[in-house]
């Protein structure tokens, strides 16, 4: 039973990594087309045309289905409610990431800020 | 560098993003429960139930969602930090049990109130590191 557990926590911990890969590539794909965002149909048209023309956005996509894969496969096992407050784990890397790979600048307040969800997380998933 | 604070516009457009993202599950769950009575046991019945699926007008709403869901969600990330945008996208942890309440008549418990009040909390705080940061780079 502990074996089967820890099992499920590394796949909800890999599925995670799946996703935070996922959107790293999504958003470094978007700041390398610098778009000013705008209310313009035809340009935000052109501008999601130019991102999915990027392969970088697909090795993205692709580990994004690598994710779904894997999360069925801990729902074949695991309890809806647990697996989803174990997925809150992706909070963390997301904001790992963001702050190693991406560069960005996170406060005190931001990682408070993120470490409350996750807390807030768990107990809705839990109740 | 173009402006990283949190509007209303975006939080807006972020609430947006999880309201598809409830309605694609109820969209796809539709489109899966009218094939229930093809029962996959083979390949011949497994292209049956893809071909059922495939002309089911929930499916192609659900894809369209997808769509849909993936070019707000561009428009946000040009706008502000992924440490931003994916913590206040947890806004759904609020909502669910709101509309739970309001409209379905679920009774919620305290542990869950408790919960919601963290990622409520939580989300106010990510917001507004957003604007500190702007103000320092003044």
């Amino acid at each position: 039973m502990k074996q089967g557990l820890w099992l499920v926590l590394s796949l909800i911990a890999l599925t995670s990594l799946c996703d935070t890969v996922n959107q790293l590539y999504l958003k470094s794909a978007i700041d390398s087309l610098n778009f000013t965002p705008t209310f313009n149909i035809i340009k935000i048209f052109k501008f999601i045309f130019k991102l999915i023309g990027m392969p970088r956005l697909w090795l993205g996509f692709s580990f994004s289905l690598i994710s779904l894969c894997i999360w069925l496969i801990v729902l074949s096992k695991a309890d809806l409610n647990f697996a989803f407050s174990a997925d809150s784990m992706h909070y963390i890397f997301i904001a790992l990431a963001s702050r190693f790979v991406l560069k960005e600048k996170m406060s005190t307040r931001r990682w408070l800020g993120t470490g409350l969800i996750m807390v807030g997380i768990v107990f809705v998933s839990l109740s | 560098m173009f402006k990283k604070k949190v509007t209303l516009k975006i939080l807006l457009l972020l609430i947006a993003c999880d309201i598809l993202e409830t309605a694609i599950h109820f969209l796809f769950k539709k489109s899966a429960l009218a094939q229930s009575s093809v029962v996959v046991v083979d390949i011949a019945t497994g292209v049956e139930f893809f071909k059922g699926i495939l002309v089911s007008p929930f499916l192609w709403a659900g894809l369209f969602t997808v769509v849909a869901i993936f070019t707000i969600w561009s428009m946000v990330l040009t706008k502000i930090d992924l440490s931003v945008a994916v913590p206040i996208a947890s806004f759904s942890y609020i909502l669910v049990p709101l509309v739970s309440i309001i409209f379905l008549h679920e009774q919620i418990t305290v542990l869950r109130w408790v919960g919601v009040f963290f990622v409520l909390i939580g989300v106010i705080l990510v917001s507004l590191s957003s604007k500190e940061r702007l103000e320092q780079s003044k």
